[in-house]
Protein backbone atom coordinates (compact mmCIF):
# COMPACT_ATOMS: atom_id res chain seq x y z
CA UNK A 1 0.00 0.00 0.00
CA UNK A 2 2.35 1.98 1.03
CA UNK A 3 4.89 1.21 -1.91
CA UNK A 4 2.05 2.07 -4.47
CA UNK A 5 1.04 5.26 -3.02
CA UNK A 6 4.65 6.56 -2.76
CA UNK A 7 5.37 5.67 -6.79
CA UNK A 8 2.28 7.09 -7.96
CA UNK A 9 2.12 10.31 -5.88
CA UNK A 10 5.97 11.07 -6.29
CA UNK A 11 6.86 10.01 -10.65
CA UNK A 12 10.48 10.74 -9.73
CA UNK A 13 11.20 8.32 -7.02
CA UNK A 14 8.51 6.32 -8.94
CA UNK A 15 10.19 5.75 -11.77
CA UNK A 16 13.39 5.10 -10.02
CA UNK A 17 11.08 2.83 -7.40
CA UNK A 18 9.77 0.82 -10.66
CA UNK A 19 13.58 0.40 -12.12
CA UNK A 20 14.59 -1.55 -9.15
CA UNK A 21 11.87 -3.88 -9.52
CA UNK A 22 12.91 -4.01 -12.89
CA UNK A 23 15.93 -4.76 -12.52
CA UNK A 24 15.60 -7.40 -10.20
CA UNK A 25 13.37 -9.05 -12.28
CA UNK A 26 14.90 -8.73 -15.67
CA UNK A 27 17.74 -6.95 -16.42
CA UNK A 28 18.89 -3.67 -16.32
CA UNK A 29 17.64 -0.94 -18.57
CA UNK A 30 17.43 2.54 -17.24
CA UNK A 31 16.19 4.38 -19.64
CA UNK A 32 13.12 2.85 -21.10
CA UNK A 33 10.73 5.62 -21.02
CA UNK A 34 8.48 3.75 -18.13
CA UNK A 35 5.42 5.63 -17.38
CA UNK A 36 3.73 4.37 -13.43
CA UNK A 37 0.73 5.68 -14.81
CA UNK A 38 0.09 3.45 -17.24
CA UNK A 39 1.53 0.85 -15.31
CA UNK A 40 -1.09 -2.22 -15.24
CA UNK A 41 0.49 -2.98 -11.95
CA UNK A 42 -1.64 -0.02 -10.49
CA UNK A 43 -5.68 0.32 -11.12
CA UNK A 44 -7.10 3.43 -12.32
CA UNK A 45 -9.03 3.30 -9.53
CA UNK A 46 -6.64 3.10 -6.98
CA UNK A 47 -4.96 5.97 -8.05
CA UNK A 48 -6.41 9.19 -6.92
CA UNK A 49 -7.17 8.40 -3.81
CA UNK A 50 -3.75 7.30 -3.14
CA UNK A 51 -2.44 10.23 -4.65
CA UNK A 52 -4.28 12.59 -1.88
CA UNK A 53 -3.39 10.59 0.73
CA UNK A 54 0.32 10.92 -0.28
CA UNK A 55 0.45 14.31 -0.62
CA UNK A 56 -0.56 14.98 2.74
CA UNK A 57 2.04 12.15 3.87
CA UNK A 58 4.83 14.55 2.65
CA UNK A 59 3.45 17.65 3.88
CA UNK A 60 5.05 16.65 7.40
CA UNK A 61 5.34 13.86 10.09
CA UNK A 62 3.23 16.33 12.33
CA UNK A 63 -0.30 15.12 10.95
CA UNK A 64 -0.79 11.97 12.79
CA UNK A 65 -4.21 10.98 11.61
CA UNK A 66 -3.48 9.12 8.34
CA UNK A 67 -3.61 5.74 7.71
CA UNK A 68 0.13 5.26 7.32
CA UNK A 69 3.22 6.42 8.41
CA UNK A 70 5.17 8.95 6.21
CA UNK A 71 8.74 8.22 8.61
CA UNK A 72 8.53 4.07 7.30
CA UNK A 73 7.90 4.52 3.46
CA UNK A 74 9.95 7.82 2.73
CA UNK A 75 13.59 5.84 4.01
CA UNK A 76 12.59 2.83 2.27
CA UNK A 77 12.46 4.84 -1.25
CA UNK A 78 16.09 6.46 -0.64
CA UNK A 79 17.49 3.91 0.01
CA UNK A 80 16.38 1.63 -3.04
CA UNK A 81 17.04 4.93 -5.12
CA UNK A 82 20.56 5.04 -3.42
CA UNK A 83 20.94 1.29 -4.45
CA UNK A 84 20.28 2.16 -8.59
CA UNK A 85 23.29 4.87 -8.53
CA UNK A 86 25.27 2.24 -6.32
CA UNK A 87 25.11 -0.57 -9.05
CA UNK A 88 28.78 -0.35 -11.08
CA UNK A 89 26.85 -0.44 -14.08
CA UNK A 90 24.67 2.55 -13.59
CA UNK A 91 27.67 4.37 -12.99
CA UNK A 92 29.44 3.52 -15.32
CA UNK A 93 26.72 4.36 -18.07
CA UNK A 94 26.65 7.40 -16.08
CA UNK A 95 30.13 8.70 -16.24
CA UNK A 96 29.83 7.53 -20.38
CA UNK A 97 26.99 9.43 -21.02
CA UNK A 98 28.54 12.59 -19.09
CA UNK A 99 31.97 12.26 -21.18
CA UNK A 100 29.44 11.91 -23.93
CA UNK A 101 27.92 15.24 -22.96
CA UNK A 102 31.14 16.63 -22.39
CA UNK A 103 32.64 16.01 -25.35
CA UNK A 104 29.98 16.63 -27.68
CA UNK A 105 29.83 20.38 -26.09
CA UNK A 106 33.78 20.67 -26.65
CA UNK A 107 33.71 19.85 -30.28
CA UNK A 108 30.74 22.49 -30.51
CA UNK A 109 32.34 25.13 -28.65
CA UNK A 110 35.24 24.76 -31.08
CA UNK A 111 33.87 24.49 -34.23
CA UNK A 112 32.32 27.96 -32.88
CA UNK A 113 35.42 29.84 -32.15
CA UNK A 114 37.09 28.42 -35.34
CA UNK A 115 33.92 29.82 -37.55
CA UNK A 116 34.87 32.96 -35.42
CA UNK A 117 38.41 32.81 -35.70
CA UNK A 118 40.80 31.24 -37.95
CA UNK A 119 42.76 29.03 -35.85
CA UNK A 120 44.81 26.97 -38.19
CA UNK A 121 45.24 29.91 -40.61
CA UNK A 122 47.03 32.40 -38.03
CA UNK A 123 48.94 28.77 -36.49
CA UNK A 124 50.48 29.89 -39.68
CA UNK A 125 51.31 32.48 -39.52
CA UNK A 126 53.00 31.78 -35.67
CA UNK A 127 54.96 28.99 -36.90
CA UNK A 128 58.33 30.90 -36.24
CA UNK A 129 61.47 30.34 -34.45
CA UNK A 130 64.35 32.26 -33.47
CA UNK A 131 66.91 31.84 -36.03
CA UNK A 132 63.98 33.35 -38.53
CA UNK A 133 63.05 36.09 -36.36
CA UNK A 134 67.05 37.13 -36.09
CA UNK A 135 67.39 36.73 -39.79
CA UNK A 136 63.82 38.76 -40.43
CA UNK A 137 64.86 41.50 -38.38
CA UNK A 138 68.29 41.58 -40.33
CA UNK A 139 66.20 41.72 -43.19
CA UNK A 140 64.25 44.87 -42.45
CA UNK A 141 67.10 46.89 -41.02
CA UNK A 142 69.07 45.89 -43.84
CA UNK A 143 67.38 44.49 -46.84
CA UNK A 144 69.55 45.92 -50.22
CA UNK A 145 71.63 42.68 -50.68
CA UNK A 146 68.92 39.89 -50.25
CA UNK A 147 68.51 38.52 -53.50
CA UNK A 148 65.70 36.06 -53.94
CA UNK A 149 62.41 37.64 -52.71
CA UNK A 150 59.82 34.83 -53.83
CA UNK A 151 58.20 32.64 -51.61
CA UNK A 152 58.59 29.04 -52.18
CA UNK A 153 55.33 26.78 -52.19
CA UNK A 154 54.51 23.69 -51.04
CA UNK A 155 51.44 21.21 -52.61
CA UNK A 156 48.92 22.90 -50.48
CA UNK A 157 49.97 26.42 -49.63
CA UNK A 158 52.91 28.57 -48.74
CA UNK A 159 56.01 27.37 -46.94
CA UNK A 160 56.05 27.60 -43.01
CA UNK A 161 57.95 31.29 -42.01
CA UNK A 162 60.51 29.38 -39.91
CA UNK A 163 61.07 27.35 -43.20
CA UNK A 164 61.09 30.43 -45.74
CA UNK A 165 62.06 34.03 -44.61
CA UNK A 166 60.44 35.77 -47.32
CA UNK A 167 56.84 34.10 -46.03
CA UNK A 168 55.00 36.89 -43.84
CA UNK A 169 54.54 36.21 -40.39
CA UNK A 170 52.38 37.30 -37.65
CA UNK A 171 54.19 37.21 -34.28
CA UNK A 172 57.26 40.14 -35.40
CA UNK A 173 54.37 42.55 -36.06
CA UNK A 174 52.72 41.84 -32.93
CA UNK A 175 55.72 41.87 -30.62
CA UNK A 176 56.81 45.28 -32.02
CA UNK A 177 53.24 46.51 -31.64
CA UNK A 178 53.18 45.90 -27.52
CA UNK A 179 56.94 47.12 -27.87
CA UNK A 180 56.43 49.76 -29.55
CA UNK A 181 53.53 51.11 -27.18
CA UNK A 182 55.95 50.48 -24.00
CA UNK A 183 58.71 52.11 -25.24
CA UNK A 184 56.39 55.14 -26.34
CA UNK A 185 55.22 55.38 -22.71
CA UNK A 186 58.86 55.05 -21.99
CA UNK A 187 59.68 58.09 -23.89
CA UNK A 188 56.70 59.83 -22.80
CA UNK A 189 57.84 59.39 -19.13
CA UNK A 190 61.13 60.73 -19.59
CA UNK A 191 59.66 63.50 -21.52
CA UNK A 192 57.05 64.37 -18.23
CA UNK A 193 54.56 63.46 -20.26
CA UNK A 194 53.12 60.22 -18.92
CA UNK A 195 49.85 59.19 -17.43
CA UNK A 196 48.19 56.04 -17.53
CA UNK A 197 45.89 56.70 -19.89
CA UNK A 198 48.67 57.81 -22.67
CA UNK A 199 49.18 53.72 -22.78
CA UNK A 200 45.47 53.26 -23.90
CA UNK A 201 45.79 56.29 -25.92
CA UNK A 202 49.12 55.24 -27.75
CA UNK A 203 48.07 51.35 -28.71
CA UNK A 204 44.38 53.04 -29.82
CA UNK A 205 45.84 54.73 -32.01
CA UNK A 206 48.63 52.43 -33.33
CA UNK A 207 45.89 50.10 -33.83
CA UNK A 208 43.17 52.36 -35.75
CA UNK A 209 46.21 53.30 -38.26
CA UNK A 210 46.93 49.62 -38.55
CA UNK A 211 43.28 49.00 -39.82
CA UNK A 212 43.02 52.15 -41.70
CA UNK A 213 46.04 51.04 -43.46
CA UNK A 214 44.20 47.76 -44.42
CA UNK A 215 41.25 48.98 -45.47
CA UNK A 216 42.73 51.39 -47.82
CA UNK A 217 44.68 48.36 -49.02
CA UNK A 218 41.99 45.84 -49.25
CA UNK A 219 40.02 48.44 -51.17
CA UNK A 220 42.43 49.53 -53.63
CA UNK A 221 43.09 45.51 -54.33
CA UNK A 222 39.30 45.66 -54.88
CA UNK A 223 39.01 48.07 -57.19
CA UNK A 224 41.89 47.48 -59.35
CA UNK A 225 41.10 44.30 -59.05
CA UNK A 226 44.34 42.96 -58.72
CA UNK A 227 44.66 39.24 -59.20
CA UNK A 228 47.32 38.20 -55.97
CA UNK A 229 48.20 35.66 -53.84
CA UNK A 230 47.84 37.88 -50.53
CA UNK A 231 45.16 37.43 -48.55
CA UNK A 232 44.01 39.80 -45.32
CA UNK A 233 46.83 38.68 -42.93
CA UNK A 234 49.23 39.11 -44.83
CA UNK A 235 48.32 42.25 -45.66
CA UNK A 236 48.06 42.54 -41.86
CA UNK A 237 51.59 41.37 -41.31
CA UNK A 238 53.34 43.69 -44.08
CA UNK A 239 51.62 46.95 -42.45
CA UNK A 240 52.67 45.43 -38.73
CA UNK A 241 56.09 45.35 -39.99
CA UNK A 242 56.93 49.16 -40.01
CA UNK A 243 56.97 49.03 -36.03
CA UNK A 244 60.05 47.43 -35.72
CA UNK A 245 61.39 50.42 -37.49
CA UNK A 246 59.60 52.85 -35.33
CA UNK A 247 61.00 51.52 -32.16
CA UNK A 248 64.57 51.23 -33.68
CA UNK A 249 64.20 55.53 -34.54
CA UNK A 250 62.57 56.01 -30.87
CA UNK A 251 65.29 54.11 -29.51
CA UNK A 252 67.76 56.04 -30.92
CA UNK A 253 66.12 59.31 -29.86
CA UNK A 254 66.89 58.38 -26.26
CA UNK A 255 70.71 57.66 -27.51
CA UNK A 256 70.61 61.55 -29.03
CA UNK A 257 68.32 64.21 -29.70
CA UNK A 258 66.28 65.00 -32.37
CA UNK A 259 68.90 64.88 -35.32
CA UNK A 260 69.37 61.04 -34.44
CA UNK A 261 65.89 60.42 -34.63
CA UNK A 262 65.26 61.57 -37.62
CA UNK A 263 68.31 59.76 -39.14
CA UNK A 264 67.39 56.94 -38.04
CA UNK A 265 63.38 57.15 -39.11
CA UNK A 266 64.74 58.22 -42.37
CA UNK A 267 66.81 55.42 -42.64
CA UNK A 268 64.27 53.01 -41.61
CA UNK A 269 62.15 54.35 -43.89
CA UNK A 270 64.22 53.65 -46.77
CA UNK A 271 64.80 49.90 -45.78
CA UNK A 272 61.14 49.22 -45.18
CA UNK A 273 60.24 50.92 -48.29
CA UNK A 274 62.91 49.02 -50.00
CA UNK A 275 61.81 45.65 -48.59
CA UNK A 276 57.76 46.03 -48.98
CA UNK A 277 58.68 47.06 -52.48
CA UNK A 278 60.46 44.05 -53.34
CA UNK A 279 58.69 41.12 -51.39
CA UNK A 280 55.21 42.90 -52.92
CA UNK A 281 56.77 42.59 -56.01
CA UNK A 282 57.19 39.18 -55.55
CA UNK A 283 53.80 38.27 -54.15
CA UNK A 284 51.65 40.95 -56.52
CA UNK A 285 53.48 40.36 -60.21
CA UNK A 286 54.55 36.41 -59.66
CA UNK A 287 57.19 36.07 -62.53
CA UNK A 288 56.43 33.03 -62.65
CA UNK A 289 52.95 32.13 -62.98
CA UNK A 290 52.27 35.24 -65.64
CA UNK A 291 55.11 33.81 -68.06
CA UNK A 292 53.71 30.21 -67.91
CA UNK A 293 50.64 31.61 -68.31
CA UNK A 294 51.31 33.82 -71.48
CA UNK A 295 53.23 30.64 -72.45
CA UNK A 296 50.87 28.40 -72.88
CA UNK A 297 48.01 30.07 -73.66
CA UNK A 298 50.04 30.71 -77.12
CA UNK A 299 50.08 26.51 -77.28
CA UNK A 300 47.16 25.12 -75.63
CA UNK A 301 43.38 25.66 -75.70
CA UNK A 302 42.51 27.12 -72.39
CA UNK A 303 39.24 26.28 -71.23
CA UNK A 304 37.91 28.47 -68.28
CA UNK A 305 39.52 30.14 -66.13
CA UNK A 306 42.55 29.24 -63.39
CA UNK A 307 41.74 30.71 -60.48
CA UNK A 308 44.85 29.05 -58.47
CA UNK A 309 47.98 31.86 -57.92
CA UNK A 310 50.85 29.22 -56.68
CA UNK A 311 52.78 28.35 -60.31
CA UNK A 312 52.19 24.46 -59.43
CA UNK A 313 48.28 24.81 -58.98
CA UNK A 314 48.26 26.82 -62.24
CA UNK A 315 49.88 23.25 -63.95
CA UNK A 316 48.15 21.57 -62.34
CA UNK A 317 44.61 23.43 -63.50
CA UNK A 318 45.85 23.52 -66.80
CA UNK A 319 46.57 20.02 -67.47
CA UNK A 320 43.22 19.27 -65.90
CA UNK A 321 41.50 21.49 -68.35
CA UNK A 322 43.51 19.95 -71.00
CA UNK A 323 42.38 16.78 -70.50
CA UNK A 324 38.98 17.41 -70.03
CA UNK A 325 39.15 19.24 -73.63
CA UNK A 326 40.70 15.84 -75.34
CA UNK A 327 37.37 14.23 -73.14
CA UNK A 328 35.22 15.80 -74.15
CA UNK A 329 36.31 17.17 -77.97
CA UNK A 330 37.86 13.99 -79.33
CA UNK A 331 36.57 10.60 -80.05
CA UNK A 332 40.20 8.82 -78.78
CA UNK A 333 38.44 8.70 -75.53
CA UNK A 334 40.48 6.10 -73.88
CA UNK A 335 44.14 6.89 -74.98
CA UNK A 336 43.49 10.76 -73.87
CA UNK A 337 41.91 9.64 -70.65
CA UNK A 338 45.05 7.39 -69.90
CA UNK A 339 47.75 10.61 -70.37
CA UNK A 340 45.33 12.89 -68.52
CA UNK A 341 45.81 11.17 -65.26
CA UNK A 342 49.31 9.96 -65.87
CA UNK A 343 50.74 13.45 -66.47
CA UNK A 344 48.66 14.57 -63.73
CA UNK A 345 50.25 12.09 -61.27
CA UNK A 346 53.69 12.69 -62.44
CA UNK A 347 53.64 16.44 -61.94
CA UNK A 348 53.31 15.60 -57.93
CA UNK A 349 56.81 14.80 -57.88
CA UNK A 350 58.32 15.99 -61.51
CA UNK A 351 57.34 19.74 -61.49
CA UNK A 352 59.77 20.75 -64.17
CA UNK A 353 59.19 18.10 -66.28
CA UNK A 354 55.66 19.22 -67.05
CA UNK A 355 57.09 21.57 -69.22
CA UNK A 356 57.91 19.22 -72.13
CA UNK A 357 54.92 17.33 -70.74
CA UNK A 358 52.32 19.91 -71.97
CA UNK A 359 54.52 20.04 -75.15
CA UNK A 360 53.81 16.61 -75.93
CA UNK A 361 49.88 16.56 -74.95
CA UNK A 362 49.99 19.56 -77.55
CA UNK A 363 51.44 18.13 -79.85
CA UNK A 364 49.21 14.76 -79.45
CA UNK A 365 46.03 17.17 -79.50
CA UNK A 366 47.29 18.63 -82.79
CA UNK A 367 47.30 15.11 -84.21
CA UNK A 368 44.07 14.11 -83.02
CA UNK A 369 42.25 17.73 -84.45
CA UNK A 370 43.72 16.65 -87.45
CA UNK B 1 45.82 62.51 -29.16
CA UNK B 2 44.70 61.93 -32.97
CA UNK B 3 43.55 59.26 -34.27
CA UNK B 4 42.04 56.47 -31.94
CA UNK B 5 40.13 53.53 -32.76
CA UNK B 6 37.20 55.92 -31.98
CA UNK B 7 37.42 58.43 -34.51
CA UNK B 8 37.96 55.39 -36.63
CA UNK B 9 34.75 53.86 -36.27
CA UNK B 10 33.08 57.21 -36.38
CA UNK B 11 34.61 58.04 -39.92
CA UNK B 12 33.66 54.90 -41.28
CA UNK B 13 30.35 55.11 -39.92
CA UNK B 14 30.23 58.31 -41.77
CA UNK B 15 31.52 57.46 -44.93
CA UNK B 16 29.36 54.25 -44.88
CA UNK B 17 26.13 56.94 -44.01
CA UNK B 18 27.09 58.58 -47.26
CA UNK B 19 26.99 55.76 -49.35
CA UNK B 20 24.34 54.81 -48.13
CA UNK B 21 22.03 57.72 -48.87
CA UNK B 22 23.01 58.12 -52.34
CA UNK B 23 19.77 58.02 -54.40
CA UNK B 24 19.84 55.21 -56.80
CA UNK B 25 16.95 57.25 -59.18
CA UNK B 26 17.74 60.65 -57.86
CA UNK B 27 21.37 61.06 -58.09
CA UNK B 28 23.18 57.31 -59.46
CA UNK B 29 21.18 56.97 -62.43
CA UNK B 30 21.65 60.64 -63.84
CA UNK B 31 25.44 59.85 -63.67
CA UNK B 32 25.04 56.51 -65.12
CA UNK B 33 26.15 54.80 -62.13
CA UNK B 34 23.08 52.96 -62.05
CA UNK B 35 23.63 49.26 -60.84
CA UNK B 36 20.90 48.55 -64.00
CA UNK B 37 22.72 50.86 -66.73
CA UNK B 38 24.07 48.35 -68.95
CA UNK B 39 27.17 47.29 -68.44
CA UNK B 40 29.58 46.29 -71.57
CA UNK B 41 31.91 43.83 -70.39
CA UNK B 42 32.73 40.78 -72.88
CA UNK B 43 32.78 37.22 -71.33
CA UNK B 44 36.27 36.97 -69.91
CA UNK B 45 37.13 40.12 -69.85
CA UNK B 46 38.26 41.87 -66.56
CA UNK B 47 35.68 44.45 -65.33
CA UNK B 48 37.13 47.95 -65.15
CA UNK B 49 37.98 50.16 -62.00
CA UNK B 50 34.75 52.03 -62.45
CA UNK B 51 32.60 49.14 -62.59
CA UNK B 52 34.31 47.71 -59.54
CA UNK B 53 33.78 50.76 -57.69
CA UNK B 54 29.79 50.75 -58.76
CA UNK B 55 29.80 46.91 -57.65
CA UNK B 56 31.51 48.18 -54.19
CA UNK B 57 28.76 50.77 -54.01
CA UNK B 58 26.38 48.57 -54.71
CA UNK B 59 27.19 45.75 -52.28
CA UNK B 60 27.61 48.34 -49.32
CA UNK B 61 24.06 49.90 -49.92
CA UNK B 62 22.67 46.15 -49.80
CA UNK B 63 24.35 45.21 -47.06
CA UNK B 64 25.47 47.45 -44.96
CA UNK B 65 21.74 49.37 -44.49
CA UNK B 66 20.48 47.58 -41.66
CA UNK B 67 23.18 46.98 -39.72
CA UNK B 68 24.22 50.72 -40.10
CA UNK B 69 21.00 51.60 -38.70
CA UNK B 70 21.66 49.69 -35.71
CA UNK B 71 25.35 51.51 -35.34
CA UNK B 72 24.01 54.59 -35.66
CA UNK B 73 21.56 54.69 -32.82
CA UNK B 74 24.33 52.42 -30.58
CA UNK B 75 26.35 55.97 -31.87
CA UNK B 76 23.67 58.78 -31.27
CA UNK B 77 22.50 57.09 -27.98
CA UNK B 78 26.51 57.31 -26.45
CA UNK B 79 26.83 60.78 -27.89
CA UNK B 80 23.71 62.00 -25.78
CA UNK B 81 25.16 60.51 -22.49
CA UNK B 82 29.03 60.99 -23.01
CA UNK B 83 28.63 64.36 -25.04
Amino acid sequence: MNFNANTSSRPAFGRKVKRVSHVDAMGYSPYTPSNPYNNPEFSNQQYPSEYVNTQASFDGPKDPGYGFSPQTSYPNIQQQGINVFGQPIVQDIAIQYGQQLANTGKSMVQQEIKKIVPVTKLKYYFAVDTKYVMSKLGLLFFPFTHADWSIKYEQDGPVQPRFEINAPDLYIPTMAYLTYVLVAGLVLGMQKRFSPEQIGIQASSALAWCLFELAIYSCTLYIANIQTSLKLLDLLAYSGYKFVGIIASILLSILGEKTAYYCGLGYTNLALAFFLVRSLKAQVLPETSQQSAGYYENSVPVVGNCPHQSPNEIYKCRIEQLGNFFINNTSNYSFIHYYKYVYVENLEDTFCASDSLFEIISWKWLVCTV
Amino acid sequence: MGFTLWNLFEASLLCLNAVCILHEERFLAKIGWSAKSPSVQGFGEQPTAKAQILNLIHSIRTVARIPLILFNIVTIVLKLILG
